[in-house]
């Protein structure tokens, strides 16, 4: 009897052993044609518009590479995880990523919580985590693993500051409106700390909560204080109904929002109430070169509407990554590797969106723009402060 | 002066859609000690037929709210039949689980049909009465029609309702089946029907504050959950199960929220409002207007 029960769990581990082989060989076989790297960002969720763009961004970059033969001849696969924007659902998501040994590297997340939710995961688990969204300061800090290529929030606040007294004006009361979350908040800091520099007047502080959508409670104090320019610092679907909202409430303030207001969305959400409000931005098309004029086309071809500034940053971001496969290798070492020896304009990575290289922090300097709308559409300011540092 | 009254109508206008929300979550517990949390999600399908109405069908706001409240009753019958009748003499626990359940069912079926994105109401289809201009008051306070017209409409609506529930056979049905379900029964109340008749106003309610909400706000598939949320906080405020309660509970939290961010910090806009739910809670474990009774065996 004893003898019977031994050898039935022999044969069982002989079969488990057996399946997992075959499974592990048959993986492997798949694996060999095929180069698979993951997109996260927020496809679902409050701020979904940025990741339908990311998507695109990502597909047209992968379609091309994959009909100029592929990454060393073979297919280039994208897994899209979707971290929904927040930073819980974007833990769960990296350490899905950080398991799956056949993915190469990530492209992602989008907005700083979520990149600094998986920092950590992905830095245990050795593997690439390139951002073409995430503006935080703290992002890239502390771990090897983590890149972006745009600027940080520190420069783009001070870029705002800098632009509101150059441009609009030096006795501008400005009132700050954040949204309560790592780049809301990180970017209210760098703003503030330039701005009170500059002698620009900061007259109110008022935070909202992403999750809401009534601003009028904060918006009837703001209207109290009779401001000139009320800055945004937050994402476009809570912008577009701040704007809305203020218009509906008398405020006549000039509005400026930050980068994470550049998305189409912002204007169909905000309607009529979106006209002359400014954003900054890393990248704008009609300033960009060839190879971005003819990237907006493909996109338009292949998906009936104009690319975005984070279609553009994630599209290059894609790019790096395929390039460090290319002259690092095949592994989530060797593509960090090269990545991290991009450390001058030399080597830097030429892409639509301009010249990419790192800092040892695996940060980037990169300019911004600002935009304005105009008649329901963004189109570039006529004032650009580039070269600006 | 005039900061002060136009906080108070953004508190009041809060407080009227929680207050329409929480007499749906009310009224079910009340008759059959359930939680509704997919309530928050009917409130929500009510903002997406409103929208759909005046957008995809090109029909008038005026005809499209009556529709959302019918379209929505029919869900909230739908729910109670579907998911929660063959559960009534279950534990409750089932019940609630069960709720859960169909509220996520339903808020990612939103998400499946409509998307994640959020739909700002057409202003072209919005009523020219609801877009005028801020009208000013006495003392230099300026308020939207849209605001007076959610205050007056929540207002009625709870007036309507009250009326109901007291001068009406079939209030007198659901005040006896609050009381005791079984004897209400046994006095011969068809207790079935009753229910589904409460399903379908605190539905038709929900979708009014749904559309209120779209129409002021945005509509998304998230929505049902942060309103939601809010709307049972106010009816465990004002005393679970106690529809006055629920409509005192819902005005409060509103203008905490509105004063609370106004005057204090808007970083803790709704800690502000929770905080006064946790006090008033710790004081009367009932709510405001609860009664305290000993848990049946």
């Amino acid at each position: 009897m004893k003898n019977r029960a031994r050898s039935t769990v022999l044969l069982v581990i002989c079969v488990v052993t057996f399946v997992m082989i075959m499974g592990f060989s048959l993986a492997g076989c798949e694996n060999r044609n095929e180069i698979k790297i993951a997109v996260a960002g927020p496809f679902t969720g409050s701020v979904a518009a940025f990741g339908e763009m990311i998507k695109r961004g990502a597909e047209l970059k992968a379609k091309e590479i994959n009909a100029a033969g592929g990454v060393n001849g073979k297919t280039l696969t994208l897994l899209f995880e979707d971290d929904t924007g927040k930073e819980k659902e974007a833990g769960l998501v990296a350490q899905r990523i950080a398991g799956n040994r056949q993915i190469l590297a990530v492209v992602g997340h989008f907005n700083s919580a979520c990149s600094l939710a998986g920092k950590p995961i992905y830095q245990r688990a050795g593997i690439v985590e390139l951002s073409p969204g995430s503006t935080n300061i703290k992002v890239c800090e502390g771990s090897d693993w983590t890149f972006r290529n745009l600027y940080r929030d520190d420069f783009q606040g001070a870029f705002v500051a800098k632009y509101i007294k150059n441009v609009l004006g030096e006795n501008q009361k400005v009132v700050i409106f954040f949204d309560n979350d790592d780049y809301g908040r990180g970017l209210k800091d760098g703003f503030t700390e330039v701005a009170e520099q500059l002698g620009l007047e900061i007259i109110a502080t008022e935070a909202y909560d992403r999750d809401n959508t009534d601003f009028k409670a904060q918006l009837t104090s703001i209207k109290a204080k009779h401001p000139h320019l009320i800055f945004i610092s937050g994402l476009y679907s809570q912008a577009g109904l701040i704007a809305s909202q203020a218009r509906e409430a008398g405020i006549t303030a000039q509005l400026f929002g930050a980068d994470g207001v550049d998305s189409p969305d912002f204007l169909e959400i905000a309607g009529d109430a979106a006209e002359g409000t400014y954003v900054s931005t890393p990248f704008v098309f009609e300033l960009g070169g060839p190879e971005a004029q003819r990237m907006a086309m493909a996109f338009e071809e292949a998906y009936g509407i104009a690319p975005d500034t984070w279609a553009a940053l994630t599209y290059d971001a894609v790019g790096m990554i395929v390039e460090a496969i290319e002259k690092g290798g095949e592994n989530r070492k060797a593509i960090r590797d090269h990545l991290a020896s991009i450390n001058s304009p030399e080597k830097g990575y030429t892409g639509i969106t301009g010249l990419t290289y790192f800092d040892e922090n695996g940060d980037c300097a990169k300019p911004a723009y600002v935009k304005i709308v105009e008649n329901g559409r963004f189109v570039p300011a006529a004032e650009q402060m580039l070269g600006m540092e | 002066m005039s900061q002060f009254l136009e906080q108070i109508i953004n508190g009041l206008v809060l407080g009227g859609i929680y207050a329409l929300i929480a007499v749906g979550y009310t009224m079910v517990y009340g008759i059959i000690q359930l939680i509704n949390f997919a309530h928050g999600e009917i409130f929500m399908f009510g903002a997406y037929f409103a929208f759909l109405c005046v957008t995809t069908f090109g029909l008038s706001f005026w005809f499209a709210l009556p529709l959302s409240m019918s379209l929505c009753a029919l869900m909230g019958m739908l729910i109670d039949f579907v998911a929660y009748r063959p559960l009534r003499n279950a534990p409750r626990l089932s019940a609630l689980i069960t709720a859960i359940g169909m509220s996520l069912v339903l808020q990612n079926l939103a998400r499946l049909i409509w998307g994640a994105r959020w739909r700002k109401f057409p202003a072209e289809a919005t009523p020219a009465l609801l877009t005028g201009n801020a009208i000013s008051l006495p003392g230099g306070a300026q308020v939207s029609f849209l605001d007076i017209f959610i205050i007056l409409l929540a207002v009625g609506l709870m007036i309507g309702l009250n009326r109901l529930i007291y001068l009406t056979k079939i209030g007198k049905a659901m005040r006896a089946c609050a009381q005791n379900r079984v004897a209400a029964n046994l006095m011969g109340i068809d207790t079935n029907r009753v229910i589904t008749v409460t399903f379908a106003i605190g539905s038709a309610l929900g979708a009014v504050a749904g559309v209120m909400v779209g129409l002021r706000e945005v509509t998304e598939p998230a929505m049902g959950y942060y309103k939601g949320v809010a709307a049972f906080a106010a009816a465990v405020l004002g005393g679970i199960g106690n529809i006055t309660g629920a409509m005192f509970g819902g005005v409060i939290l509103g203008v905490a929220e509105a004063l609370g961010a106004g005057y204090i910090s808007s970083e803790y806009r709704l800690a502000i409002a929770y905080i006064i739910m946790i006090l008033v809670i710790i004081f009367r474990p009932s709510g405001l207007l609860g009664k305290s009774t000993t848990t049946r065996a």
